[in-house]
C-alpha cells in the first residue's frame, strides 16, 4: 500500500461512491414505478415524452418531486449527522437525537402559524433554520464538546420534547380542528406527501451545504481524534468548528422544512458507511450525501409498498433497533 | 534544524499554573518534573500553543522569538509537535492514518511516515485500528505522529508512562537523536532518576516554577523531600539500556 496518501487504497477508493450511486439509482426509478397507479417503465417512457397525459401528470406533479424531496432531505440528514458524529467525537450524535431536528420543525411551525408561510416562499426555511440553531446552541451549551453519550443523550432527549411540545401546542392553537392531528403528526413524524416543485426548491440548497462539507474532511478527520491534537497538527480548529457547526444546523433545517423530523437517518447513515468504508471523512463527506438518499428514498418506498406507512415511522423502525444495538455496543 | 527555542514570559493560567518564566535553548533534552497536579500537563499545553483553562490567563509563549499567538494555525503544525498524556482514540483509523495526520500541515506529503512507524516499532501494527490497542501501544501512536510532523520543538506529555523497559528507552534515545539534530524535546516524567540523566530539568510545584537547570543543581536532596517527600541519594544500582 502506498504511504503517501492515507486512507485511499489504490485503485478501489471510489467504487463504494459509485456503488451508493447505483443503489440510489435503482431506487429512485423504483420509487417512480411503485404506487396506487403502477407506472411501468414503458409507461414512464410515454409519460417522459408526453405521449401519456395521466401518467405525466402522476410523473411530474406527484412522483418526481416526492422523489426529489426525498433524496434531498436524506443526503441532508445524513451529512448533517457525519458531521454532528465528528464533531462530538462520538457516534450516537445525530440531528435526531440532539434536538436539531425538532428545533427546526419547531421554528417551521411557528413561522406557519404566524401566517409567514403565505408570505414568502423562504420564510418557512429561514424560521426552520432559526429554531435548528436555537437548538444547536442549547444543545452546545448543555453538553460541552466531546461531551459522554449520557450528557449528550439526556441533552437532546429534553430537547427534543421541549421542542415538541412547543410545536404541538403551537399546532393546536392555530390550525383548525380538522387538520389539526394531520398536521401534528406531518411535523412530529415526518412525511412526504403531497410534496410540489416548491420542497424541492426549497431543499434543493442541500446539495450545496453538503457540496461545502468536501474540503472539510481531511480536517475532520484530525478533529475527531481530538480538539487539541487537531489544533498542534496544524488544524485552525476554531473556524473549523463554526464551518461544522453551521452546516448540519442549516442542513438539518432545510431538510425538516420540508420533510418535518425524520429519525435516525442521520445516526444510521453515517455509522453503516464507517463500517463499510472505515473512518475517513474524505470519502464519507461524499458517500453520506449518495448514502443518506438512498436510505430515504429506499425507506419512502417501503413505507408506500406497505400500504403508506409514514416515512418518519419507517426510519424509526428501520433506526430505533440500530440504535439499540449500538447503544449496547457501546456500553461494552 | 533551527528554530526550536522556546520562551515562556510570565506565562499564567488560572488555579493551575502561577506566572511561569522559562528560556530554552535548541539542542537539549528537558524533563519536566513534580509531583501529581504540580502544572506539567499545563505548562507543556500552553508551550504548544494550545489553551488549557478555556483561554484565560497570560499566554506569552514565543518559538524561536516569535509569539504564537501571531503564528498562522497551519504554520504551527509545522513548528512545534505536542503528544498528550492518553488519547481516547473514537474512531478506528489505522495506525498508520493516524501517525500520517502528523503531516496534515505540510500538504499531507506521507513524508517520514514509515521511518516514524519504524521508530516507534508500530510497523506490525500500521493496519491495525487505533480503537484496538492497549495503552503503550497508543502512547507510541501518539509519538510517532509528533515525529512524523517533524517540527524541531517537541513537547510530549509523559511519554514514559505506560510504555515498557524497551520502548521507553527507545523514547529517550529518540529525544536525544532530536535534540542532537537541533531540536528542542521537553517532556514530562515521574522517574526522578531517569531525570537525573537529561540536558536539564525543570521542577514545578504546586503550580509555581521550583528550579530548573542542570539536573545535579535542581535536584538536590533537600528540594527533593520539600517537593516531593522523598529520600534522595546516589548510589550504584541496576541499570537498564539498549542492546
Amino acid at each position: 500500500m502506498s504511504t503517501t496518501r492515507p486512507g485511499s487504497v489504490a485503485g478501489f477508493a471510489g467504487a463504494p461512491l459509485w456503488i451508493a450511486c447505483a443503489v440510489l439509482a435503482v431506487l429512485a426509478v423504483a420509487s417512480l414505478v411503485v404506487g396506487e397507479v403502477a407506472l411501468s417503465p414503458a409507461r414512464l417512457w410515454a409519460a417522459v415524452v408526453g405521449r401519456d397525459e395521466l401518467a405525466a401528470t402522476i410523473l411530474w406533479q406527484i412522483r418526481l418531486p416526492r422523489l426529489l424531496v426525498a433524496a434531498l432531505v436524506g443526503a441532508g440528514l445524513a451529512s448533517s449527522g457525519l458531521v454532528m458524529q465528528a464533531y462530538f467525537r462520538n457516534h450516537l450524535a445525530s440531528p435526531g437525537l440532539l434536538g436539531v431536528s425538532s428545533g427546526g420543525a419547531a421554528g417551521a411551525v411557528v413561522a406557519i402559524a404566524a401566517g409567514a408561510a403565505s408570505m414568502s416562499l423562504w420564510f418557512v426555511p429561514l424560521a426552520a433554520i432559526a429554531g435548528a440553531f436555537l437548538a444547536t446552541a442549547a444543545v452546545l451549551g448543555l453538553a460541552r464538546r466531546g461531551a459522554g453519550t449520557e450528557r449528550l443523550l439526556l441533552a437532546g432527549v429534553a430537547l427534543s420534547a421541549l421542542l415538541g411540545a412547543v410545536t404541538s401546542h403551537v399546532l393546536t392553537s392555530h390550525a383548525t380542528l380538522y387538520e389539526r392531528n394531520g398536521q401534528i403528526l406531518f411535523w412530529l413524524l415526518g412525511g412526504l406527501e403531497d410534496r410540489t416543485w416548491e420542497h424541492v426548491v426549497v431543499a434543493a440548497p442541500v446539495v450545496v451545504f453538503a457540496a461545502a462539507l468536501w474540503p472539510l474532511g481531511r480536517p475532520m478527520d484530525l478533529l475527531s481524534l481530538g480538539v487539541d491534537e487537531a489544533r498542534s497538527l496544524g488544524v485552525d480548529v476554531r473556524r473549523l468548528r463554526w464551518a461544522l457547526v453551521a452546516l448540519s444546523t442549516v442542513l438539518t433545517a432545510l431538510a425538516t422544512a420540508v420533510a418535518g423530523t425524520v429519525g435516525f437517518v442521520g445516526l444510521v447513515v453515517p455509522h453503516v458507511l464507517r463500517l463499510l468504508v472505515g473512518p475517513e471523512h474524505r470519502r464519507l463527506v461524499p458517500l453520506s450525501l449518495v448514502g443518506g438518499a438512498a436510505f430515504v428514498v429506499g425507506c419512502d418506498l417501503l413505507g408506500r409498498c406497505a400500504g403508506g406507512v409514514r416515512l418518519g415511522v419507517v426510519t424509526s423502525l428501520v433506526g430505533a433497533p440500530y440504535f439499540l444495538w449500538l447503544l449496547r455496543r457501546a456500553e461494552r | 534544524m533551527s528554530g526550536a527555542a522556546l520562551s515562556l514570559r510570565e506565562v499564567a493560567v488560572p488555579g493551575r499554573l502561577h506566572p511561569v518564566s522559562l528560556e530554552l535553548a535548541p539542542g537539549l533534552v528537558v524533563g519536566l518534573a513534580g509531583p501529581n497536579g504540580s502544572g506539567k500537563s499545563t505548562l507543556l499545553a500552553v508551550a504548544a500553543g494550545l489553551s488549557p483553562g478555556a483561554g484565560r490567563g497570560r499566554h506569552d509563549v514565543r518559538w524561536n522569538g516569535d509569539a504564537v499567538a501571531a503564528i498562522p494555525a497551519l504554520e504551527r503544525g509545522r513548528r512545534a509537535a505536542w503528544a498528550p498524556a492518553e488519547a481516547r482514540f473514537e474512531f478506528g483509523f489505522t495506525v498508520r492514518s493516524v501517525v500520517a495526520q502528523g503531516r496534515y500541515a505540510h500538504g499531507d506529503d506521507g513524508a517520514g511516515v514509515d521511518e516514524a512507524l519504524a521508530r516507534m516499532d508500530l510497523l506490525a501494527l500500521a493496519d491495525r485500528p487505533v480503537d484496538r490497542l492497549s495503552g503503550g501501544e497508543r502512547q507510541r501512536v501518539l509519538l510517532a505522529r509528533a515525529l512524523a510532523t517533524g517540527a524541531p520543538l517537541q513537547l510530549w506529555d509523559e511519554p514514559l508512562a505506560p510504555l515498557d523497559p524497551r520502548h521507553g528507552l527507545e523514547v529517550l534515545a529518540l529525544a536525544r537523536d532530536h535534540a542532537r539534530a537541533g531540536g528542542l524535546v521537553v517532556f514530562s516524567l515521574h522517574d526522578l532518576r531517569l531525570a537525573h540523566g537529561l540536558d536539564r530539568v525543570v521542577l514545578l510545584d504546586r503550580g509555581r516554577l521550583c528550579a530548573a537547570g542542570e539536573p545535579a543543581e535542581v535536584l538536590t536532596a533537600e528540594r527533593v523531600r520539600t517537593v516531593f517527600g522523598v529520600d534522595w541519594r546516589i548510589e550504584p544500582g541496576p541499570t537498564l539500556s539498549l542492546p
